[in-house]
């Protein structure tokens, strides 16, 4: 229906960038599979995809930070080496990172000049260089005040910061990476009229988002990236909202929708009412947050990466602290960290950074929130020997692949290091069980295996929580899924036989009734 | 206290003062970059045995002090090698260079000269003898040697180098976010390097002026006395700002010349309290306490150019 | 993915392998320091193996010199420990110095009393004395890192200069403490039942190294085998995992450090019980350091600071010696230790960058293609 490869402006001239078979490899991954991406002079290019569909390293390689494998960049219609982000930026090319590369001690006006040599070394030249940045911040009417230090700068001022770096080096390509994730809808706006303005000089802009809306209002053309090769290109003026989600998302149902007896007696078990939650720059997270989960049901949460779901899991177990609102589970109120595995399971995002101690054994992981009660301890010793019978059996009733239980888990694969995570917060049977990311990084085993775990946790009368940005296991696990998009939650549909048309519109930010 | 007292003890502030603030002139560079070269207080040590030595063998104090000041790049550029390339703890690398520092010269003091307290060539004294007498300023300024003086125009050409150029910009940068100086284009290890051999150097001389400023000689066993700690109290105090790390530094030798008049005519508060005075200033300044700045973001912490 | 689990299992292999790699590590360092330090005595104008050789019968050649070697190494053994907890919890407790200090100011205190009580009462009372007093002194600094974030390197060594001046202070007249009419400012001398037995005649042997034995057996144990060794290694490993997994990160610094703290201030109260009788100005003159050096060596293994003390005090011991004998002078031996702390360390953060980098490289390249093939 849609012409795969919407292809090359008529003549050269008109294009500015040109990316031909890109292609990076990555120890044991395919980045960036022969990409095919053109941007025309003067066009707002949307690049819309998921965390890890390669856009980032695309952009990166577009910057210099990473050589392609294979494939020609052309710039002007010539081809060209970017080796380094100075390279990068002599050849025009400006990038506004997602997280910003700003020296918070210094001003605004040194941040911007940084790395520029001045003009009548060894002085630093600032007066010409605070000039040339107001007038800049005139034309493009993004207003910065040059002498104040980054850090007392509100995230939206820093934002602009950003643009002006690149713009006062006069790029004339400019990649503009989630720009609006941290920016108010009024300071979204502005940032839409610079842009619009960055168009009219003839400049071209690459503008990153999931956010459909945006994507759809400021674009003139769209390239979709999954798993590392572009889906498709289309002018903004004849895509709708269904076809890209489902370009981004993927092909209809692949998973096997998990059968599963009907649990009658519905208590609730986790009460969220109200929640405020701010992330860790202090900017909302999670807004007036409603959630109820009940006994034997699985709950899924569905959503891009970075809408709230961190804030979400770490709130609930009392590792983040709410700035509104209520945590029930049961009849315990949330208002402290809750480490006992016999009354929450919680299974974090970051299995190494969060979830285990690498330097540790698996023994010694398997009892890492258990250790000061008995059986591990008693009379103040720890009692290895118990230690050591717990692990072997959680072991074999897990099937985690380990020469032993003494061995450091750092040496575990991925998929095993999880499976001691499971293992360690399922076994005693909580009555709410948090998984977030839990299948992140799993080969298809180990991904089957937490599935079935999780499933008869449901089945055993837990409450379960499941955090997932891939929406195939959510669709084919949860009994309910909600769908959370900055903070807020779009929608809430049935998990037997949801759409995933629907629910791939509500990741990228549409409400549940204004889904087509 | 006679105005007779005071004046002495104005000038000999200065004159204790004056080797901190030369010391203080290259380990603001270092920290500011995010390197905390505790070693100073060794390489101070070293360059105050090698000013008198190389000075007595040559009987000329430039050639001491350029000497020096090679010693003190070469000290320094070890530092920076074990502390920016290999990554070690830098506090813990320079405790270790002192301890070095205190044996070595030691044992290269003993080898070198068998009269212990011959005098050698100091700094000479910048102004005429007509000066000395105009009342106040004559004993106090004039009649200090070259190397006051020398500390007297440094903190303003420091703060003229961290403000007022490229490198200086350069420098403030990479100490709170290595990783927007390196996609900016900078040479982060590189500068880092430039500014720990630059606190060597200049911890060499403050270590020379010490023999050479007026003593002369060389006492083995305590020449530096925790000098190099009073620093790095000084660069805290001062919140990492040349002008006011000299000042703080100008205060410590106040202090360090009172409290030395005090073990004499006895006063109604211990010296020992103004000795404590800068570490206890350093720990009120950390706590947040007294002072204003936070240290740079990167104090202390090593960089890896592959954290992007 | 059968690459990636062919290099698995070679690394797997190592329980020993890791052993070694962590045995290896300090040893290499080590011998590094040596060397250098052969150089710069050769350039000094005398073989090196001579000298080292001195230095070994300087150190281990009678029994007097034995004896020499165990009471040098009685505060490295009692203060290193306490170090070496810190070092396991990735703290840097460089205090040891001011530690030294306050607790012989406490054990003073309490020794000059002529207590009415059995030799053994008066030792325990002097020992707990200088427990607590330098527990205060180190409140200060463990309390900032635990509680304010502040960077517990500085403010531990700034702690040493202000308790070096307060108890010069504190031995100058009119100070109670301070012996009248010295030459040397120093405190008055401890009652003779606060002294500590000499357990052979003619040396100055002292209990101390025995006690310190014992304390680094005892916390190697602590680690090993108590809740509290468990979530110190936690903190040491992996602070947010600590903090996930319920552990008060807040309480547990501020408890290591105090450990740190009281065993240096027993460290103190035995080279006063058991050396030198008084507290003299300055007295400490860089032990505390060497503590922080013992521990680092040992990579803040408890039972590794038994032989690493050991190391540092035959050193000490045999650098008397080799300067007689063959003329270098003694401080060389401190030069030498300084150069082997900084050897070990500089081949110690190579080594753990490497394998950390591995196994992430790894677990990543894994991740990437398995997810992939999952969502396919």
């Amino acid at each position: 229906m849609w012409a795969k490869d919407v292809f090359m402006a008529q003549t050269d001239n008109e294009v500015k960038l040109r990316m031909e078979e890109i292609t990076k490899r990555f120890p044991g991954v395919l980045a960036n599979n022969r990409i095919n991406l053109d941007c025309r002079k003067g066009e707002v290019l949307g690049l819309l995809g998921e965390n890890g569909a390669g856009k980032t390293t695309l952009m990166n390689i577009l910057y210099g930070l990473h050589h392609p494998d294979s494939g020609k960049i052309f710039i002007d219609g010539e081809q060209v080496k970017i080796e380094s982000p100075a390279k990068a930026i002599q050849l025009g090319i400006g990038m506004v990172h997602q997280h910003f590369k700003l020296v918070e001690a210094l001003t605004a006006l040194e941040n911007v000049i940084l790395g520029i040599p001045s003009d009548r070394p060894p002085i630093l030249d600032l007066a010409p260089a605070r000039k040339r940045l107001l007038n800049l911040c005139e034309e493009y009417e993004l207003y910065v005040d040059p002498s104040t230090e980054v850090w007392k700068l509100p995230v939206g001022k820093q934002q602009w910061l950003e643009i002006l770096k690149a713009l006062y080096r006069d790029a004339r390509l400019l990649v503009l990476d989630e720009p609006s994730s941290v920016l108010t809808p009024a300071e979204g706006e502005q940032l839409f009229r610079a842009v619009r303005k960055l168009s009219q000089e003839g400049r071209s802009v690459i503008f990153i988002s999931h956010k459909l809306g945006e994507v759809l209002e400021i674009t003139d053309r769209i390239t979709v990236i999954r798993d590392g090769h572009v889906v498709g290109t289309v002018p903004t003026k004849e895509a709708t909202q269904r076809e890209l989600a489902r370009m981004m998302v993927g092909r209809p149902i692949m998973m096997e929708r998990k059968s599963r007896p009907i649990v009658s007696e519905k208590e609730p078990v986790l009460v969220m009412e109200n929640v405020n939650v701010n992330d860790d720059r202090d900017l909302p997270a999670l807004k007036n947050f409603n959630l109820t989960i009940h006994a034997g049901e699985i709950v899924g949460v569905a959503g891009v990466d970075g809408n709230g779901q961190r804030e979400l899991a770490e709130c609930i177990v009392g590792l983040r602290k709410r700035t509104g609102g209520t945590i029930r589970i049961r009849d315990h109120i949330v208002d402290s960290v809750i480490h006992d595995p016999s009354f929450v399971g919680f299974i974090p995002e970051d299995r190494q950074k969060t979830g285990l101690v690498l330097d540790l054994t698996v023994s010694e992981n398997l009892v890492l929130k258990d250790f000061p009660r008995p059986p591990y301890t008693k009379r103040g010793v720890l009692k290895y020997n118990t230690i050591r019978e717990h692990a072997r059996n959680l072991i074999n009733d897990y099937d985690i692949r380990t020469p032993s239980g003494e061995v450091q888990v750092r040496h575990l694969s991925g998929g095993n290091q999880q499976k001691v995570v499971v293992a360690r917060e399922l076994n005693a049977g909580p009555v709410l069980d948090i998984a977030s990311q839990a299948t992140r990084g799993l080969d298809l085993g180990a991904v089957e295996s937490v599935h079935d775990t999780l499933l008869s946790e449901r089945n055993r009368g837990a409450a379960v929580l499941f955090i997932s940005t891939e929406l195939q296991e959510v669709m084919s696990l949860s009994d309910r899924i909600i769908v959370l998009f900055r903070g807020e939650v779009m929608g809430e549909v049935e998990g037997d036989g949801a759409d995933v048309f629907t629910i791939g519109q509500m990741m990228l930010g549409q409400m549940a009734e204004a889904v087509t | 206290m006679s105005g007779d007292q005071i004046i002495d003890w104005l000038q000999a502030s200065l004159r204790w003062g004056a080797p901190l603030i030369v010391v203080s002139f290259g380990e603001v560079f270092a920290e500011r970059s995010g390197v905390i070269n505790v070693g100073i207080e060794g390489i101070m040590l070293f360059g105050a045995l090698a000013g008198v030595a190389i000075s007595f063998f040559t009987g000329n104090v430039l050639i001491a002090v350029i000497g020096t000041l090679l010693l003190g790049s070469l000290l320094g550029l070890t530092f920076a090698f074990f502390t920016v390339t290999r990554k070690t703890n830098q506090v813990v690398t320079g405790l270790m260079l002192n301890l070095i520092a205190l044996g070595g010269t030691n044992l290269l003091f003993a080898m070198i000269s068998e009269t212990r307290s011959e005098r050698v060539a100091t700094f000479p004294v910048l102004f005429p003898e007509s000066f000395f007498d105009i009342p106040i300023l004559g004993p106090v300024l004039f009649r200090q040697p070259l190397s006051v003086w020398i500390a007297l125009v440094l903190p303003f050409i420091a703060s003229w180098i961290l403000y007022r150029t490229d490198w200086g910009l350069n420098v403030r940068a990479i100490g709170d976010n290595p990783q927007a100086g390196a996609t900016a284009g900078l040479r982060v290890l590189k500068l880092k390097y430039k500014t720990v051999i630059l606190s060597g150097i200049f911890a060499a001389l403050g270590g020379a002026m010490l023999t050479l400023g007026e003593v002369g000689y060389f006492a083995s066993g305590g020449m530096t006395a925790g000098r190099g700690f009073v620093v790095l109290a000084a660069v805290v105090v001062g919140g990492w700002d040349p002008l006011r790390t000299a000042l703080a530094c100008l205060a410590f030798g106040a202090a360090d010349a009172a409290q030395l008049r005090m073990q004499t005519t006895g006063s109604a508060i211990p010296y020992q309290f103004l000795q404590m005075l800068p570490y206890i200033l350093t720990i009120a300044a950390l706590a947040g306490v007294v002072g204003r700045t936070r240290p740079p973001k990167t104090w202390g912490a090593p960089y890896d150019p592959e954290d992007i | 993915m059968n690459k990636t689990k062919e290099k698995q299992a070679f690394i797997s292999l190592p329980g020993i392998g890791e052993l070694a790699l962590s045995g290896v590590r300090p040893l290499i360092g080590i011998l590094l320091g040596l060397l250098a330090g052969a150089v710069f005595i050769a350039l000094s104008g005398v073989n090196p193996l001579d000298a080292y050789l001195s230095m070994l019968t300087g150190a281990v050649g009678s029994p007097v010199s034995i004896s020499n070697v165990l009471v040098r190494a009685s505060p490295l053994l009692i203060g290193g420990v306490g170090v070496a907890i810190g070092i396991k919890a990735s703290l840097w407790n460089i205090g040891s110095e001011g530690y030294i200090y306050t607790g012989a100011l406490g054990a003073v205190a309490v020794g000059i009393a002529p207590l009415p009580v059995p030799p053994i009462i008066h030792i325990i009372l002097a020992i707990l004395a200088a427990m607590g007093v330098a527990a205060l002194w180190g409140l200060v600094p463990a309390y900032l890192r635990a509680y304010r974030g502040v960077n517990e390197v500085v403010t531990t060594i700034m702690m040493n200069y202000v308790a070096m001046f307060f108890i010069s202070w504190m031995v100058h007249e009119p100070q109670p403490l301070a012996e009248p009419g010295s030459f040397f400012p120093m405190s008055k001398i401890i009652a003779p039942t606060a002294k500590l037995p000499i357990l052979i005649r003619g040396t100055s042997l002292h209990p101390g190294f025995i006690i310190g034995i014992a304390a680094c057996i005892f916390f190697y144990l602590v680690l090993r085998f108590t809740p509290f060794g468990f979530r110190t290694r936690m903190l040491g490993a992996n602070p947010e995992a600590a903090r996930y997994a319920g552990v008060n990160v807040r309480r547990q610094i501020l408890y290591v450090l105090l450990i740190g703290a009281v065993m240096g201030g027993m460290a103190g109260s035995f080279e006063i019980m058991g050396l030198k009788m008084r507290v003299f100005q300055e007295f400490v003159a860089g032990v505390g350091y060497e503590c922080v050096a013992v521990a680092l060596l040992a990579g803040g293994n408890p039972l590794g600071v038994i032989p690493s003390a050991l190391f540092f005090s035959a050193l000490k011991a045999g650098g008397a010696t080799m300067s007689i004998q063959t003329g270098v002078g003694a401080p060389m031996s401190v030069v030498i230790i300084g150069l082997c702390v900084i050897f070990v360390i500089a081949v110690g953060y190579g080594e753990r960058k490497r394998l950390e980098k591995l196994s992430e490289s790894e677990q990543e390249g894994e991740e990437n293609t398995e997810a992939k093939q999952y969502v396919r």
